[in-house]
């Protein structure tokens, strides 16, 4: 490869673009041509002012943008919405309003009648009003009936659970603060609220808690998102046996190329050791993705060891 | 729920899946369409409309490519057609006349580097104008490209699907934005 050649590669080199084989030709320039070798310090350089100049939207831009979104959804017609029996009614009126508005509004405005003064008069009375409303009245953020129990004849007693919101804010150094994030890191309910407390977390991982959190999101998180998050926090951590060995059985088994090429990179970025041989060749033994493959390709050779298993 | 489940439940009209799936791309959309506008409010604007396009498209999502690209098809889209239409109207200056001045939209958006030194401020003042020069100097499909490469970490083959072309035309744009680049700041770094 010319110097000319080297220098129109490096961007795609630095940015691991290049094919195996291209990628084998600018380093074996490179070890040959101080020139070149000067010209990718520069590129570098380059690359590192242009990671400065990234901007990040300002704190609270996120969260305005949420609500924002939440309020014109509301607004906005779901285009496939469930329809509950109530809007079955609802939409049956509207029809007959839009077809016969004259009869209709009447027929319309009987039903609505005839349905209140059932509804009173079958209805218990309990449903209607004078039950014990104080514990429900204090504005749960949600809450659910979790047993009824008649009690004397036209009385029941209902027993409801409810759950409380509360703001909390505080450092994120803060333990009280950490806590309540490694246990939304873990609500197998919302992977958006995982993605986002393992990203608040992983700026913190010096804490071992919080790494032990991290590497146990990266081994079982279901959602790819929160296993990538937890991994950039486990990054410095890449030479600490314990986190070596999360990433390897990571490597070998997460089923999201995005997450094995990171963990690849990481594995292989600094001192091989001869424990990487093995996985590297089991790994080649199943890898389909071609960056990962040409990654443990290229470590085994320098290694001198076989590319395969025999 | 992962995330093809969290597609499927919001394609049934379940809105908390919907603000599930949200929240998994929201903050690097709202990143992307930042750096590549270069201005909070364009931004916003980006995130609500891509969303809101999300919303009402899902139900014809067919899982005929990931999420993540036809979400970025949609958000790229979006942003192109904003950086066509403003180099149509020369508004690549973040400075606004206001009733108090002039002000510049950018003081609103936090940059990575944040050093008490007023020589390197000033140094990075500049390398920081001089870099909003060239990239308001790149198409905006080299800008795209190059944002997606650079900040987002995308590989040039996800930015072909994404931008409808061919890994091939994409690395030809992200190399020629490159060369551009290197051509501006070779002195100063």
């Amino acid at each position: 490869m010319t110097c000319e050649e080297t220098r129109k590669n490096l961007p795609l080199f630095l940015y691991g673009e290049l094919s195996f084989d291209e990628e084998e030709l600018v380093e074996v320039h490179m070890d040959e041509c101080a020139a070149c070798r000067a010209a990718l310090a520069r590129e570098k350089a380059m690359f590192g002012a242009l990671d400065e100049a990234e901007m990040i939207p300002a704190a609270g831009a996120l969260e305005e943008s949420r609500m924002e979104l939440r309020r014109r959804l509301a607004h906005s017609q779901n285009p496939i919405r469930r329809s509950s029996w109530w809007d079955k009614v609802r939409e049956g009126f509207t029809i007959n309003f839009h077809f016969a508005p004259g009869i209709a509004q009447v027929a319309g405005a009987a039903a609505m009648l005839v349905l209140g003064f059932v509804t009173a008069r079958m209805a218990p009375n309990s449903l209607l009003g004078n039950f014990r409303t104080a514990s429900v009245m204090d504005n749960p953020a949600t809450s659910r009936v979790r047993y009824v129990e008649p009690t004397s004849p036209g009385r029941v007693q209902i027993v409801v659970d409810e759950t409380h919101q509360r703001v909390l804010s505080g450092s994120l150094d803060d333990q009280s603060i950490q806590r309540l994030l490694l246990t939304a890191a873990k609500d197998p309910s919302d992977a958006g609220l995982r993605v986002e407390s393992v990203d608040l977390l992983k700026n913190n991982s010096q804490s071992a808690e919080i790494r032990k959190a991290l590497v146990y999101a990266l081994e079982h998180d279901p959602n790819a998102g929160v296993r990538l998050k937890a991994l950039d926090g486990l990054k410095q951590f890449a030479e600490d046996p314990d986190t070596r060995q999360a990433l390897t059985s990571v490597l070998l088994k997460d089923d999201n190329p995005g997450v094995r090429t990171q963990v690849i990179d990481l594995l292989v970025q600094r001192q091989h050791n001869d424990a990487m041989v093995g996985v590297l060749q089991e790994l080649m033994e199943k890898e389909d993705n071609s960056y990962i493959r040409m990654r443990c390709q290229k470590v085994l050779q320098e290694m001198n060891a076989s590319v395969e298993t025999y | 729920m992962d995330e093809a489940e969290l597609i499927r439940a919001a394609q049934q009209g379940d809105q908390r899946a919907f603000e599930q799936l949200v929240r998994l791309y929201d903050q690097s959309v709202l990143r992307l369409a930042t750096n590549l506008l270069r201005s909070p409010e364009e931004a916003n604007d980006i995130y609500q409309e891509a969303f809101l396009r999300v919303f009402k498209n899902l139900h014809t999502f067919r899982f005929d490519c990931s999420f993540h690209t036809w979400l970025y098809r949609i958000v790229s889209n979006l942003c192109l057609d904003a950086l066509r239409k403003r180099k149509v109207r020369r508004e690549e200056s973040s400075l606004v006349e206001t009733s108090e001045g002039v002000l510049d939209r950018m003081d609103t958006v936090e940059e990575r580097r944040a050093d008490g030194n007023p020589e390197r401020q000033l140094e990075s003042q500049e390398l920081k104008s001089r870099i909003q020069e060239v990239l308001g100097g790149l198409t905006p499909r080299e800008r795209a490209v190059f944002e997606m490469r650079h900040y987002q970490g995308m590989r040039l083959r996800t930015i072909g699907e994404v931008m409808g072309t061919s890994e091939e035309a994409a690395k030809n744009c992200l190399f020629r934005a490159t060369q551009k680049m290197r051509a501006a700041l070779g002195d100063f770094v």
